[in-house]
């Protein structure tokens, strides 16, 4: 194991410390749990001269409930989210997928933000340095091909974080502090289907928050498919949130994870609401999830499996809170 | 005479710095490099050989310490990030030269064969016990589900976890 | 609380506080200020000539201390002495992604990082063969000039008469089965430090070794160097599962940096480079065919077997020999024939693991008398029960069995898992299904032949008695972690009735301990622990002596007390130990009594090629249920429960011998269910703790462990091994319960949750169970 390339670390007190400390240092990064970015940079697969360590940013561990929605910094961690009250009682979702992040060491130091903004990751890119040369690199690393696709222009690593697509089902919009200012923008117009720069982002910005809705009648869950019982990135993860009306589908929201280069919100949905949860409502269900499944072979597991258990797993999980709606609202 | 490694000045800002925190209740105040990870500040700075690196970064939970009564991964931690925190390595948890309750339970139940997982696995399972004193099996499973044992099958390690939550209700 | 004692108790591992509170120091521990930074290039090309490897820029920059490379070490080694083709830095060719080229020892790691930068290779790139069938095409450029069609060894023979086996059975069944390679994973990452006296020219080196001794021998003829000139320590040792008994190339290439720099070199693996050196459990094709009367009696075997095993040739003719001997042993098999392949391809090096040869070809040969017994009728316990050994007894290819405790064990197995009332009458509906499946398995206490045969004892042990009335127990069996040293001081204790407070054990370092052939083939506890019974005896006997004479009655009036000793007809006159210490001192001073085992010639296995592997004194036997849970809608297996019967002989200890058979069980539910290898073009994917699935907790299941003690004749106390058998009995038993659970049999390992979840959804409905596999080769013969 390899120590860390020389850097300098900084220590900005305020997040708008941390921006202008960006601006001097453009091609910096930004350190929250360090879970993800400090093995990368072990790895060598991140080069900077310059850390900027989030850790005593006390604004982004604000965690509080406001009138109608959750606000949560994204200096949170994964521990705290998935124990918090309101979060498991209004957005199961959100503390499965929290709870399910590698292992609870890890959860500890892991935050919202370093999930959402999670490194995309491919079985040519998360390998050693001389692993990543023997291979001749890839379009991730600089070259021209990519490994998983030879004649793409472009690459295909995989986004695996699982909060993403918890907060795309619940409706989230993200808070992005930048020089000029505050924007928030819906979750799902946070990500880009690119493996090198998979977020809307630009590099002066800095993920400083997200705002969930509490709304009532919803039902939600998260569930991925995994190789072990903890540990893992998900193979496929898929975050469901129901409403429903008396036997009808009043909403449906269905978003899944590590099967793209971005977390993938699935869209034709909408044409469900009104109808019951029929055998024709899981078949619209299950053709709409395999067209939002773009996986690519990104990991050791072949995308045959991933793409055929997912909406398998989808499928499920609706029924469930189908089920679960009928009986809270008996 | 040759100047490689360390003492070449190759880059432009200071190697190292100082680094003010508590380390198995003792404050320390060390010229740390800011690159430095807390396992090779912990191993090669202070000697607390006890925490293990087990892999190419936090991939076995070998090197769990505590931070503020949490469990931390320490090659997933730089040092400096933890200024003015509190460090507990395995090399703290024994009181007057005996056995913590967590120790003597993995000594006597056979929580440890070749050991080398052991003070993550001991410093996990600490972490635990300090929030859930009567933990059952399912929630000693989950505490411990970022820590790999490749001798015990983990099924004596639980037990051990259990005997200590026993003798810490005595 | 009074202290456990002696053979039989539930002794806490004799090192087991150091471990506990982190004072133990494994070899990335010990204290080396000053030491230089060694680092390892290694091949990026699967398969190449080595034309050229350029060291001159590496060897100008600043705070190199050395530089090696092929070329300074011209003498091949491996463990296995007719089979020696491995140097520890490549000459003339490379033949897998991983194999070491050059080494640096500098000033500290950015040095020696920024030093193999600058090595240039010079290479012809060469067609490169990654399975097993590829590597022995006709065309196949061959990885070693001297091995015809990448063909390490070949093994061909029968014992009984098959032909007339086949002809014989009312039903005979031919099954491909296939099982993916796999790898130790122990905990700790290969580490070495080698200190070179350069005054003197004397070289230590602390390794992370199963046989140290092994390493001794490798290093005097790698570095040329006096045996007497070196010195091989092994510190606390992170685990080793059969990826340290051979000698890796990571330790003869620290040792030749320490001479090249004249000083001391630190050279720690990551857990990457611990994956490249692999040694593990080959991939493996199996056909296996039985054939069975129609009470189940086995009439016929005939197995044939393809392992891919990696560039180098290590333990590989080894593990081939004992798939074929160790069909025999387990049953009473009146005819078997065999046919093995090791295969040489541009992978890391195959070895050793755990179940050494067994674990595959026992997945096979349980799979389909499973599946034969279900046509016939049969029981999987019954047909079992048919085809029972009858001990004392020799098997058809001149293995001895002398004790056997299969049939207690499958007994105790069936009752506590409620076999009778749960088998094939779990839950058969809904979307959560679960099943039973049982399996036998065995293994060695030891290999009756030492790899290297040299005339001595298979094992000796000293006992060092002096004026502190101690006694310390010499010994060079390493304990990796799974308790030697806390069985041998059991013996010792149990033989002189002493505290454990007045006995330390020292074990493993060659300046000190005696030679012994290490911590492989389960054979410390029987061989090593026989030696241990005997220098205890022998030290008793002295005792007992000088107790007689200071008491001035004759031995046969003395009564030994272990902390004292008394006329048996005067219980007044008593002398305390260390009285007895003091003077059986006088006039010797210090005493070391030696005690040996030899294992005679008659357990050395058959007269045919090969029949030392296999040969033992005594097998463990293993009866073992497994549970599961099937998720029929995702096909997520999951292991419920697994209770498990072990002849051990007796448990000298038995909290370890639950610990052991724990942790077998489990290394065969990782293999099982979720390990495997991975390469790219030879290169390795899964060479770190995500991809490569070693199983959490939280999928990890209660086992039940139940001693039989068959009281083994030859075993010391009528003890025998415990860590391996357990191991190889769960892959088949885990298929067994998938199939009672969801109707179909898997024949691939491991079986994963994609094969289950393809297969679920392949399978109609109604259909019968049907045999799933990969490369499915089903017929009647």
């Amino acid at each position: 194991m390899a120590a860390l390339p020389d850097f300098q670390l900084l220590h900005p007190a305020t997040a708008s410390d941390a921006i202008r400390m960006r601006a001097l240092h453009p091609g910096s990064r930004y350190l929250a749990g360090g879970t993800d970015l400090l093995p990368n940079m072990r790895r060598g697969l991140v080069a900077t001269e310059v850390v900027i360590d989030l850790g005593g940013v006390d604004e982004l561990t604000d965690l509080h409930e406001e009138s109608s929605a959750l606000y949560i910094g994204a200096g949170v961690t994964l521990a705290v989210i998935a124990a918090n009250r309101t979060v498991q009682d209004r957005l199961p979702a959100l503390a499965q997928a929290a709870s399910g992040v590698a292992g609870p060491t890890h959860r500890v130091s892991a935050t919202l933000g370093g999930n959402l903004c999670l490194e995309t990751r491919c079985r040519f890119y998360n390998q050693s340095e001389s692993w990543r040369e023997a291979n001749a690199f890839c379009l991730k690393l600089g070259s021209d091909t990519c490994r998983v696709a030879t004649k793409s222009p472009r690459c295909y690593a995989a986004f695996s974080g699982d909060i993403a697509p918890a907060l795309m089902v619940l409706d989230a919009k993200v808070e992005v502090l930048g020089p000029l200012g505050t924007r928030v923008l819906p979750i799902s117009d946070f990500y880009r289907d690119d493996g090198i720069t998979w977020l809307a982002m630009t590099p002066d910005e800095l993920l400083v928050a997200v705002r969930v809705p509490l709304k009532t009648g919803w039902a939600s869950a998260y569930e991925k498919v995994r190789v072990r019982g903890a540990m893992d990135f998900p193979l496929a993860g898929v975050a469901v949130a129901l409403r429903r009306e008396n036997n009808t589908i009043a909403d449906l929201r269905i978003a899944l994870t590590g099967v793209s280069s971005r977390p993938e919100f699935v869209n034709g949905l909408d044409a469900l609401a009104g109808h019951p949860l029929d055998d024709t409502a899981l078949a619209i269900i299950t053709r709409r999830i395999k067209l939002g499944i773009k996986a690519m072979e990104t990991t050791l597991i072949e995308v045959p499996f991933r793409r055929r258990i997912t909406p398998v797993l989808a499928k499920r999980m609706v029924e469930r809170l189908w089920e679960m709606v009928s009986t809270s609202l008996s | 005479m040759d100047c490689g490694g360390w003492n070449d000045p190759r880059n432009g800002y200071p190697m190292k710095k100082i680094l003010r925190l508590s380390v198995n209740g003792k404050p320390r105040e060390d010229a740390v490099a800011e690159n430095a990870l807390l396992i090779d500040y912990l191993r090669d700075t202070l000697g607390l050989t006890g925490t293990k690196q087990g892999c190419d970064g936090g991939e076995c939970g070998a090197c769990t310490v505590l931070v503020d009564s949490q469990p931390r991964l320490a090659c997933s931690t730089l040092a400096h990030s933890l200024a003015g925190r509190k460090v507990e390595t395995i090399e703290s948890l024994s009181h007057e030269g005996n056995l913590s309750r967590l120790q003597r339970a993995f000594h006597e139940h056979l929580g440890t064969q070749c050991g080398f997982c052991t003070p993550g696995m001991i410093m996990a399972a600490e972490a635990l016990l300090r929030t859930n004193p009567h933990p059952d099996r399912t929630a000693i499973r989950a505490a411990l589900a970022g820590n790999l044992c490749r001798c015990t099958g983990y099924v004596k390690i639980i037990e051990s976890v259990e005997a200590a939550a026993q003798e810490q209700s005595v | 609380m009074t202290a456990p004692r002696g053979v039989g108790a539930r002794l806490p591992f004799v090192d087991g506080i150091e471990k506990v509170t982190g004072a133990a120091r494994y070899t990335a521990d010990l204290s080396s200020t000053g030491a230089l930074v060694g680092r390892i290039l290694r091949s990026p090309y699967a398969h190449a000539e080595l034309l050229e490897v350029d060291i001159s820029e590496a060897l100008k920059l600043p705070g190199v201390r050395a530089v090696v490379t092929g070329a300074d070490c011209d003498q091949p080694y491996g463990v296995i002495p007719i089979a020696q083709n491995e140097f520890p830095l490549a000459r003339d060719r490379v033949r897998y992604y991983g194999d070491p080229v050059a080494a640096v020892a500098a000033v500290d790691e950015v040095t020696a990082i920024e030093a193999l930068s600058r090595i240039r290779l010079r290479v012809r790139e060469l067609p490169a063969f990654f399975s097993s069938a590829d590597a022995r095409k006709p065309n196949a450029v061959l990885l070693h000039d001297n091995k015809p069609g990448n063909i390490e060894r070949e093994v061909h023979n029968e014992f009984g008469d098959t032909d007339a086996g086949f002809a014989q059975a009312d039903v005979v069944r031919e099954e491909l089965y296939e099982c993916a390679e796999v790898h130790h994973a122990m905990m700790e990452p290969d580490a070495a430090l080698a200190v070179f006296d350069a005054e003197r020219g004397h070289l230590t080196l602390y390794s992370v070794s199963q046989v140290p001794y092994y390493v001794h021998l490798t290093l005097a003829r790698c570095l040329k160097m006096e045996m007497a000139h070196i010195r091989v320590i092994k510190p606390f040792v992170g685990g080793g599962f059969g990826h340290r008994t051979e000698v890796l190339n990571f330790e003869v290439i620290c040792a030749m940096l320490a001479r090249a720099a004249r000083g001391t070199v630190r050279l720690v693996l990551s857990r990457e480079e611990t994956f490249l050196t692999h040694r593990g459990r080959p991939e493996s094709q199996i056909r296996m065919k039985l054939g069975l009367a129609k009470d189940g009696r086995i009439t016929a075997c005939q197995a044939e077997v393809i392992q891919r095993g990696g560039a180098y040739g290590g333990y590989g003719l080894v593990t081939i020999l004992y798939s074929g001997a160790l069909l025999h042993g387990l049953y009473d098999l009146p005819a078997v024939k065999y046919d093995g392949y090791r295969v040489y391809s541009n992978t890391p090096p195959c070895g050793a693991m755990r179940g050494h040869g067994t674990v595959n070809i026992r997945f096979a040969f349980e799979s389909l008398l499973d599946a034969m017994a279900k046509e016939l009728g049969l029981d999987p316990f019954e047909v079992r029960r048919r085809n029972l050994l009858q001990a004392p007894t020799e098997t058809i290819n001149g293995l001895k069995v002398l004790s056997y405790g299969l049939p207690q064990c499958l007994d105790w197995v069936e009752k506590a898992s409620g076999w009778i009332e749960r088998h094939g009458q779990l839950e058969q509906k809904g979307p959560l299904r679960r099943g039973l499946g049982m399996g036998c398995s065995h293994f060695v206490s030891g290999s009756a032949k030492p790899v290297h045969w040299s005339g001595e004892p298979h094992a000796v042990i000293i006992l060092k008695l002096d004026f502190d009335a101690s006694v310390t127990i010499l010994t060079g069996a390493a304990d990796i972690g799974q308790g030697s040293s806390t069985i041998l001081t059991q013996i010792v204790a149990e033989v002189l009735g002493l505290g454990y407070d007045r006995l330390r054990i020292v074990a493993n370092d060659s300046a000190i301990t005696p030679k012994d052939n290490g911590s492989y083939s389960s054979r410390v506890t029987f061989m090593v622990g026989n030696a241990a019974l005997d220098a205890a005896e022998n030290l008793k006997r002295l005792l007992v002596t000088a107790a007689a004479r200071r008491l001035k009655v004759s031995v046969a009036e003395i009564e030994w007390l272990g902390e004292a000793a008394i006329v048996a007809a005067d219980p007044e006159r008593r002398i305390s130990f260390t009285e007895v210490v003091e003077e059986a001192l006088v006039g010797t001073g210090t005493l070391l009594i030696k005690g040996t085992f030899t294992c005679p010639p008659e357990f050395q296995g058959g007269k045919h090629r090969g029949g030392a592997v296999g040969s033992t004194m005594g097998f463990s036997y293993t009866a073992q249920v497994v549970e599961v849970s099937v998720d029929m809608d995702l096909g997520k297996v999951a292991v419920e429960k697994v209770w498990a019967a072990i002849d051990c002989g007796l448990a000298i200890n038995p909290m370890s011998v639950e610990g052991q058979v724990q942790g077998a069980i489990w290394m065969g539910m990782g293999q099982a269910i979720s390990e495997e290898t991975v390469y790219e073009q030879g290169r390795h994917q899964a060479a770190n703790l995500l991809d490569y699935r070693v199983p959490t907790i939280v999928e990890s299941p209660d086992i039940d462990v139940h001693i039989v003690e068959s009281l083994d004749p030859n075993g010391p106390f009528g003890a025998k091994e415990a860590s391996e058998g357990p191991l190889s009995g769960f892959p088949s038993a885990l298929a067994a319960a998938v199939e009672d659970a969801i109707g179909i049999r898997f024949t691939a390992l491991p079986i994963t949750q994609m094969r289950v979840f393809d297969a679920l959804q392949k399978k109609p409905q109604t259909t019968p169970p049907e045999s799933v596999s990969t490369a499915s080769a089903r017929g009647d013969t």
